[in-house]
């Protein structure tokens, strides 16, 4: 299964997001999981073979970001199952007191508090629950021990309703584009010229889906040098009957004078807002906040990566080929390393992505709708939980 | 008529009482004795006296001064005594215990958090209570805890501490236990463990910390901040190779203290002068600062200069990165500098001031969010937005 992870090569976020969703689904519905604690058994397939999944490729950042999705599925569930069992319990140890021997410490407890206290251990640590201690999660699921007609039940509507979860949650993924698209209506009106960069599917959905509204624009394509994807786009856009200009990277800042709006695409959305997104698109943020021009950025929520970029430049930058950049039969008296000193004199460097700090972001279009740059932690706390920022199986705690 | 901030009103209301009393002061000529300007004068209302939190900072970390600590000295007796006449007034009557007291001997241990000791000093109140019902022991807490906060009005963790374990007792109360003497026994088990929650808290910002500090970088530090303390402890034991400038921290002078415990840890570590800091921003890579108090904007309450380092940094773009413990969030929202309580503190410049030139003695200063990048926090890492959504869940 992993291996065929590593191997494929599929290019885009969204195809790689989708096939580790499907992956992880296959994981799930094949684990067979024990009576207590299935969530945790659950919990560490997922991380194993996510962990792996994430080491395959560590710059998709979507990989990652699934991963993390579906183990905050699998807590979730767990959580309102736990929470709906308690509730039906509550109302049977009326009747029979011999259930109560199992539970020590507080018998008083009543459901409201037990449920809130369960309810705590799931959300991320916040001022409210501050001064609670970790509390009864050790005693939740022996509440469960008595019954073991609700045991059997309960383990499969776990598994039942992760799976459903995750097929939701592949069914967002797949249709991240329409979403998006809809708001397109609201930001582009009539008569405006747009800016982009490369090509972005997002973007060229977006862009149609106004002018299937009648909306009149213009588009100004940059190319997207090297591997000159503007150009790809300038057709499509074309193709749709979209009047479109296509300029060079370099020719941004001459030109943003006269743009109204620049849309682009991203890679993948941080935790504080900033964006990795192909290579020049820094410039066009710069160049766009000088001219006080609206710099927005379309990305789906399977994007959104609740790590911080320490040194975006460094670690999450993937570097490509030379050949994109030079033709090796021209240069290759320079780069030859057996001539002269061993080192070859000339250098190529073609890194893939580049990072545009929060503050240049104007707003972020997701399939959740459009929000600001300082919002993110709030789709983040949504999506993912705390637990699961170091995707690794169980780490031995305290060193 | 120097003042142009909005709240040049409440500045009218103190100027008004401070020049009645400084006439008194001149009639006796103050020859040697003093090194330092505005003595604080007893008639003054406490506001304008000393900060206490300040006072204990500077003994827990900056270098002291013979006649500074003979002043100090003076004016704890004094505060010692208002405050023994407020406990009387309070009700306690008959019984030795004050929680002033109380949280003075837990105030001075150096490695404490204030609002540890605040919270340590209320778990010692419900002990101490006679109250038999849960009503009655939350209105002796809010006695108290009222009372604690009009003693220091500049500390801003001690005021959240209260507040935090307030909603923390009003929140149990009502939902959890029928039994009166197991919820007691239970708040008294929180509140000390919530030393340990607290330190905890700084290993947790410590670690989450670490992947911010990459190897050879230079870190600026400003004041003797605790947290900041382990957070660098921590990248040191990891071997991490760093350099550190620290300001000197004028009038505390903690950075030198900070300067001999990094010296230990083997971190090659810079002083520089307060005034050296825009001169030396471009070799540095981040800034590392604590924070007495987080505020609802985003920004910080920290020792003076705090300000003036973030304006360094963010016109260099150099990110700055707050670390406070979650329990300083407080519900405060500082429009300019001079909105909040005034926190005075005596500056010894080594030479005798005249005393009709001013001085400013506020110790703190407020940092407004735009300024910093990053809050490190026990909650996990922060932008400053977030910060009013934690407070507005906790509150509502």
């Amino acid at each position: 299964m992993v291996a065929h992870g590593r191997q494929c090569k599929i290019e885009g976020s969204q195809a790689t997001a989708r096939q580790t969703a499907e992956l992880l689904r296959s994981v799930i519905s094949q684990q067979r999981v024990p009576y207590t604690n299935q969530a945790g058994a659950l919990i560490d397939a997922v991380k194993a073979v996510g962990e792996q999944l994430i080491a395959a490729n560590p710059v998709e950042l979507a990989v990652g970001n699934i991963v993390r999705r579906v183990l905050h599925i699998i807590r979730e569930e767990d959580l309102s199952l736990t929470t709906a069992a308690i509730g039906e319990l509550n109302l049977s140890a009326v009747s029979d007191d011999e259930n109560d021997d199992d539970r020590d410490g507080n018998t008083t407890l009543s459901a409201a508090a037990v449920a809130a206290a369960a309810r705590s251990t799931l959300r991320p640590p916040s001022l409210q629950t501050l001064l609670e201690d970790t509390p009864v999660s050790a005693a939740v699921p022996q509440t469960s021990s008595s019954g073991a007609a609700d045991k059997s039940s309960r383990s499969r509507k776990l598994k039942h309703d992760v799976i459903e979860a995750v097929n939701e949650l592949i069914q967002d993924i797949v249709t991240c584009h329409e979403q998006i698209a809809e708001q397109a209506v609201e930001h582009i009106h009539q008569n405006e010229v747009i800016l982009t960069l490369g090509s972005s599917r997002t973007v060229s959905e977006f862009l149609f889906a106004a002018k299937e509204k009648k909306r009149s624009f213009r588009v100004f394509v940059a190319e997207g040098a090297p591997r000159y994807q503007g150009h790809l786009l300038a057709k499509e856009l074309v193709a749709r009957g979209l009047q479109t200009t296509l300029i060079t990277d370099s020719a941004v800042f001459a030109m943003i004078s006269r743009v109204n709006m620049v849309i682009v695409g991203a890679h993948a959305v941080m935790a504080n807002g900033g964006v990795i997104a192909p290579v020049g698109m820094n410039l066009v943020a710069l160049a766009a906040q000088k001219h006080a021009v609206p710099f927005v950025v379309l990305a789906g929520s399977h994007k959104l990566c609740p790590l911080y970029p320490h040194n975006p430049e460094v670690l999450l930058n993937e570097l490509r080929s030379p050949s994109e950049l030079l033709d090796f039969g021209e240069f290759s008296d320079c780069m030859d390393f057996g001539s002269g000193s061993g080192s070859p004199l000339l250098h190529v460097v073609n890194p893939a992505f580049d990072y545009v700090p929060p503050k240049l972001v104007s707003l972020f279009i997701t399939d959740a709708g459009g929000h600001n740059p300082s919002y993110m932690y709030r789709l983040i706390a949504d999506y993912y939980s705390a637990d699961d920022l170091v995707v690794q199986r169980r780490a031995i705690a305290g060193n | 008529m120097w003042h142009r901030s909005a709240s040049f009103i409440l500045d009218k209301n103190q100027n008004d009482t401070v020049y009645p009393a400084d006439s008194v002061t001149l009639t006796p000529p103050p020859p040697s004795s003093i090194s330092t300007p505005q003595n604080p004068n007893p008639n003054l209302n406490r506001n304008m006296s000393m900060s206490a939190y300040y006072q204990t900072r500077a003994a827990h970390h900056g270098v002291v001064t013979s006649d500074w600590l003979a002043q100090s000295q003076e004016a704890a007796t004094r505060a010692v005594v208002t405050g023994g006449q407020e406990i009387v007034d309070g009700g306690k009557s008959g019984r030795a215990f004050s929680v002033i007291d109380e949280f003075n001997n837990w105030r001075k241990q150096p490695d404490l958090a204030e609002a540890v000791a605040a919270i340590r000093a209320l778990a010692a109140v419900i002990r101490n209570s006679e109250a038999k019902t849960m009503m009655e022991l939350e209105i002796e807490l809010k006695k108290a805890s009222d009372s604690l906060k009009s003693w220091d009005t500049t500390s801003i963790s001690l005021t959240a501490g209260c507040d935090l374990f307030m909603r923390y007792v009003t929140r149990t109360s009502a939902l959890e236990y029928e039994d009166f003497n197991s919820a007691r026994s239970r708040l008294i088990e929180r509140a000390e463990k919530f030393g340990e929650i607290s330190y905890k808290a700084r290993k947790i910002i410590a670690m989450l910390s670490q992947d911010f500090i990459f190897d050879g970088c230079t870190i600026l530090v400003h004041g003797f901040s605790r947290v900041v303390m382990e957070v660098l402890k921590m990248a040191a034991q990891n071997k991490k190779l760093f350099r550190v400038l620290c300001t000197e921290g004028r009038p505390d002078r903690s950075g030198l203290r900070l300067a001999n415990e990094l010296a230990k840890l083997d971190v090659p570590v810079k002083l520089l002068i307060d005034s050296a800091v825009a001169y030396t921003m471009d070799e540095v890579d981040m800034v590392f600062v604590g924070a007495d108090g987080v505020v609802e904007s985003g920004g910080i309450i920290n020792m003076m200069g705090t300000y003036q380092i973030a304006l360094v940094a963010h016109s260099m773009n150099k990110p700055v990165y707050v670390a406070a413990e979650s329990y300083k969030f407080a519900r405060l929202y500082p429009l300019d500098q001079k909105d909040m309580g005034p926190a005075l503190r005596p500056i010894d410049f080594g030479v005798p001031i005249p005393s009709k030139v001013e001085v400013e003695t506020s110790a703190r200063d407020y940092t407004p969010p735009q300024y910093l990048t990053l809050l490190f926090t026990d909650l996990g890492v922060l932008t400053p937005s977030v910060v009013s959504d934690e407070l507005i869940q906790l509150y509502l």
